[in-house]
C-alpha cells in the first residue's frame, strides 16, 4: 500500500554544490564575509570622499590600499571596499551625493577626518607606500596603544594607517554589573 | 571582528558624545581622557579627537598645523525611515546643510554634528538598484 501523503512530497533533486557556494559558506563560518553589494543597515560601514579625479584615486586604493572596485561609474563615482569598509568616491559637482548644496557650496576633498585603515606591519606598509610615491602628512607617531600615520590620497584627502600595540582593544569590553 | 574605524575631530568631545549617542544611536564605548571618545554604531567605529589633543589622533602635525572639524568627507548611516528622522532631528534643532535629495540609489541629506562635521544619512532604495544602476 502506498503513503497516501506521497503525492503531496516534493520531489528531492540533487544539488550539485558549486564553488562560491561553499567559498561563501567558509567566509561566513569564519566570519570574514564582508557586506556584500546589497549590504544594506547593520552591516559594514560606508563613508564618502571627495576626489578630483575619480580614476586616478581608484587606482590609488586599489593598487596601493587594498581595495577592490565594486562599481565605476566614471567620470563622477565609484565604490570601493576594504573589509567591511564601503568607500564610496565622488567627483564634485557631479549629481546626487556631489551636487552643489542649495546655496552654491560645492563639497571638496580634503579637511582632517578620515578613515583608518588597520594594518598589521605599519613601517613596512609605511616604507612600501613612500617608496612609491605616496605623500604623508606626518611620520609614524604613537599615540594610546597604537602607532599610526597619516597620508594623503591624489586628491589630499587624509587616511590614517594605524598598527594596534599593547592594550589596544578592538571592541568595548563586556559592561560590568 | 573586524570594523571600521573613522576619525572626527570636534571640539567638544563631551558634546559630541550627546549628539551621536542620543540621536543617532551610538554607543559609548570608551572616553577615557577629555579629549578623546570612541562610539560606535553596527560595525562602524566612531573615534572622536579634540584638536590639540594628544597624544595620538588628534595632536599637532610637525609644522605645528592643528586638526580641525569640518570639511565634506563623512560616514554615511543608512536609515529605513528618512523623513521620520530628518523631521526628528530637526525638531531638536540639528543643522542640515541641505533637504533631502533623491539620486538612483536612494534619498539622502546631510545634516552636522555640533562641531560641524557633515553625517550622510542615507535611505536606500531596492539593493539591487544600487548597484544595476549608477548612482546619478
Amino acid at each position: 500500500m502506498t503513503d497516501p501523503l506521497d503525492a503531496l512530497r516534493l520531489p528531492v533533486i540533487p544539488v550539485e554544490p558549486r564553488r562560491e557556494f561553499a567559498e561563501h559558506l567558509l567566509q561566513k563560518i569564519e566570519g570574514r564575509e564582508r557586506g556584500g553589494p546589497g549590504a544594506a543597515t547593520g552591516h559594514g560601514a560606508t563613508v564618502r570622499y571627495f576626489v578630483t579625479d575619480l580614476n586616478g584615486s581608484v587606482a590609488f586604493y586599489r593598487d596601493l590600499l587594498g581595495f577592490h572596485s565594486e562599481l565605476i561609474a566614471a567620470p563622477a563615482f565609484a565604490m570601493l571596499y576594504r573589509g567591511d569598509l564601503r568607500l564610496l568616491l565622488s567627483v564634485p559637482g557631479s549629481a546626487g551625493g556631489g551636487s552643489a548644496l542649495p546655496d552654491g557650496s560645492v563639497p571638496a576633498p580634503g579637511g582632517w577626518n578620515r578613515i583608518a585603515v588597520r594594518v598589521d606591519d605599519l613601517d613596512a606598509t609605511v616604507a612600501a607606500l613612500r617608496s612609491r610615491g605616496v605623500r604623508f602628512r606626518t611620520g609614524i607617531t604613537s599615540g594610546v596603544a597604537v602607532r599610526q600615520a597619516l597620508l594623503h590620497d591624489p586628491s589630499g584627502n587624509l587616511i590614517e594607517l594605524f598598527e594596534p600595540g599593547a592594550g589596544y582593544r578592538e571592541r568595548a569590553p563586556a559592561p560590568a554589573g | 571582528m573586524s570594523t571600521v574605524s573613522v576619525r572626527y575631530f570636534v571640539d567638544d568631545v563631551d558634546a559630541a558624545i550627546r549628539f551621536y549617542c542620543q540621536n543617532l544611536s551610538f554607543r559609548e564605548v570608551m572616553h577615557p581622557a577629555p579629549t578623546f571618545a570612541m562610539l560606535s554604531l553596527g560595525d562602524l567605529r566612531l573615534v572622536l579627537s579634540a584638536p590639540g589633543g594628544g597624544p595620538g589622533g588628534g595632536q599637532a602635525m610637525p609644522d605645528g598645523t592643528l586638526p580641525s572639524p569640518g570639511g565634506w568627507n563623512r560616514f554615511m548611516i543608512e536609515v529605513t525611515d528618512l523623513d521620520g528622522l530628518v523631521s526628528t532631528l530637526r525638531r531638536q534643532g540639528t543643522r542640515f546643510r541641505n533637504d533631502i535629495v533623491s539620486g538612483v540609489g536612494g534619498r539622502q541629506i546631510l545634516l552636522e554634528d555640533p562641531s560641524g562635521n557633515p553625517v550622510e544619512l542615507f535611505e536606500p532604495v531596492l539593493p539591487e538598484a544600487r548597484l544595476s544602476e549608477r548612482e546619478s
